[in-house]
């Protein structure tokens, strides 16, 4: 099997990221890896926790040459953490802060040690294609997490063909700055390999806020990347943020408004390029929102209409993917995405089943029966789940406070509406014409208050 | 309905939370000194984000994260409180 070698174009004194006034370049990189290497545990799977985009990477590239796969938890939430590690029980966990409590109980827990002098610089150490480098989970119905195996070879191929579409030359002065965490699927892709196989810097954290994203766009050396989401770019929009310094846009996870990014494309004086993609598949295609409904499929990427549903295929993935949204295919393969399927939801750039969120509402003691419900009008920056609960006795905060151990804050209902009885049908199934008519109710209920 | 314990903008600002994030909680029973994220309310990054927009249009003040003390300013309604007061231009 052919082998790739971990890092892309860079020559030793390249710099590799770059963060609080610390510049690394690429041959401390390798220096840093290797010495880690040698004292990662002898175990199969690593949790990486790290909150350093920098920290991340060398424990990501350490476990690599160990042939250790690295899981990406769908969630951070200490719940779903602990449960992690239940089901891989042969893990470690690598962090650059303090655990969730009850993890250094079940596994080992490992920070990097800072090593002090490096000597000459390290052979770039090579890895094979089909070699599975990481697990990203997506929620399933059943509420146990689904598995997705990454091989180094769709990592390497989606970030060539990423770099290929979005124009970008080996070894440019361009420093990645991401709002997303590099465990997510689309950070990994877009703000971890994209750099390293392009010989590319990258920014180490993570700014949240519209002002400090203008200032580390201002900051980072060279032309900047924005790796980011439609919640923080509409962020950025409303607050008037303004970068005198020319970049790129990438934004996934969900689709992102016109409008917003009409505006962001002014402000930002730099082009919008949005990504589509999931976990199971990895980025899919790509198009510049200001241009059309048009989505173009990263080169080897062909995506199909199956009956109807459609799937994707790839070299890189051993099996055709079923795509989680309802789309159209042209002729020439390029597609239009019309919405999510029935079951499935987005919140904050995760995907969740509401099956899995109406099991773990029915867990929760005291509940009767209750439905978690996706409203359809947008008010904020995100749209947020509502749930409606038949609870006698209970506060819809003693629920909240049960549902918070289990579920991850992005889905937390807002609000949790207690109501006497659920309007189930004949089946016990509550129609979505029924959902929608409920909702209504209270929001007139709400606006007489 | 006037709390023991709570200053004007603490009040204001409780307020401003539980309307900006649809908390449907009742404002008076945000501890001062509790946790905003991760445990206490269970605020995540995003109500961060639609926190810091409602903040910067009531009261002119655009938070930052690489502000060293970011992790005081939301370690509590007080200390967000004290934060905005100090800063805010409106």
């Amino acid at each position: 099997m052919r082998e790739v070698p971990l890092l892309g174009p860079y020559q030793q004194d390249d710099l590799l990221a770059w963060g609080q006034g610390v510049s690394r370049t690429a041959a401390q990189f390798l220096s840093n890896v290797y010495s880690l290497a040698d004292r990662l545990p002898d175990r199969p799977t690593v949790l990486n926790l790290a909150a350093s985009r920098y920290e991340f990477l060398v424990g990501f590239a350490a476990a690599m040459i160990r042939r250790q796969v690295t899981l990406l938890p769908h969630s951070r939430v200490p719940h779903v953490l602990r449960e992690m590690v239940r089901d891989y029980p042969d893990s470690y966990v690598y962090t650059d802060h303090e655990t969730p409590s009850g993890m250094s109980e079940l596994v080992p827990v490992l920070s990097r040690q800072s090593s002090a002098s490096e000597c000459c610089p390290p052979d770039i150490p090579v890895i094979p294609l089909d070699q599975v480098v990481a697990i990203a989970f997506t929620s399933g119905t059943t509420g146990k997490p689904v598995p997705n195996r990454k091989t180094w070879a769709a990592l390497i191929s989606v970030a060539q063909a990423t770099g290929a579409r979005l124009g970008i030359k080996d070894r440019e002065q361009i420093t990645v700055v991401a709002t997303v965490p590099h465990q997510h699927m689309f950070g990994l892709e877009a703000s971890v390999m994209l750099p390293i196989v392009h010989g590319l810097a990258m920014h180490e954290g993570r700014p949240l806020f519209p002002a400090d994203v203008a200032s580390v766009l201002m900051e980072v050396p060279g032309r900047w990347l924005l790796v980011t989401t439609p919640i923080h770019l509409r962020a950025c929009v409303a607050e008037g943020v303004s970068v005198p310094k020319r970049g790129l846009i990438l934004s996934a996870t969900a689709p992102l408004a016109l409008e917003v990014a009409r505006r962001a494309e002014q402000q930002f004086q730099s082009e919008v390029r949005e990504i589509f993609g999931f976990a199971e598949a990895g980025s899919v295609a790509e198009r510049r929102t200001v241009a059309g409904d048009w989505w173009r499929p990263l080169d080897g990427v062909r995506v199909e209409q199956e009956g109807t549903a459609c799937v994707v295929r790839a070299s890189y993935l051993p099996v055709p993917v079923s795509v989680p949204d309802r789309l159209s295919v042209s002729p020439n393969g390029e597609f239009i995405v019309h919405g999510r399927k029935a079951d499935e939801v987005h919140v904050a750039g995760y995907r969740v089943s509401l099956g899995e969120l109406n099991s773990k509402l029915l867990q929760v003691e005291g509940v009767q029966d209750g439905v978690f419900v996706m409203p359809d009008e947008q008010s904020g920056l995100v749209t947020r789940l509502m749930a409606f609960v038949v609870a006698p006795g209970k506060r819809s905060e003693e629920i909240l406070r049960a549902l918070r151990a289990h579920i991850d804050p992005a889905f937390l209902p807002r609000p949790l509406v207690c109501v006497p009885k659920l309007p189930r049908n004949e089946t016990g199934k509550l129609p979505r014409e029924t959902i929608e008519e409920m909702v209504r109710w209270w929001r007139e209920e709400k606006g007489r208050e | 309905m006037e709390q023991t314990g709570f200053s004007a903008m603490e009040r204001d600002l409780a307020e401003l939370i539980v309307k900006t994030l649809k908390l449907k909680i009742d404002p008076a029973s945000i501890e001062p000194q509790a946790p905003l994220f991760g445990e206490g309310l269970g605020l995540d990054s995003i109500d961060a984000l639609e926190l810091s927009l409602a903040i910067s249009q009531r009261y002119g003040y655009q938070l930052k994260s690489s502000d060293p003390d970011i992790k005081t300013i939301f370690s509590s309604l007080r200390a967000l409180a004290h934060a905005v007061e100090t800063h805010r231009t409106k």
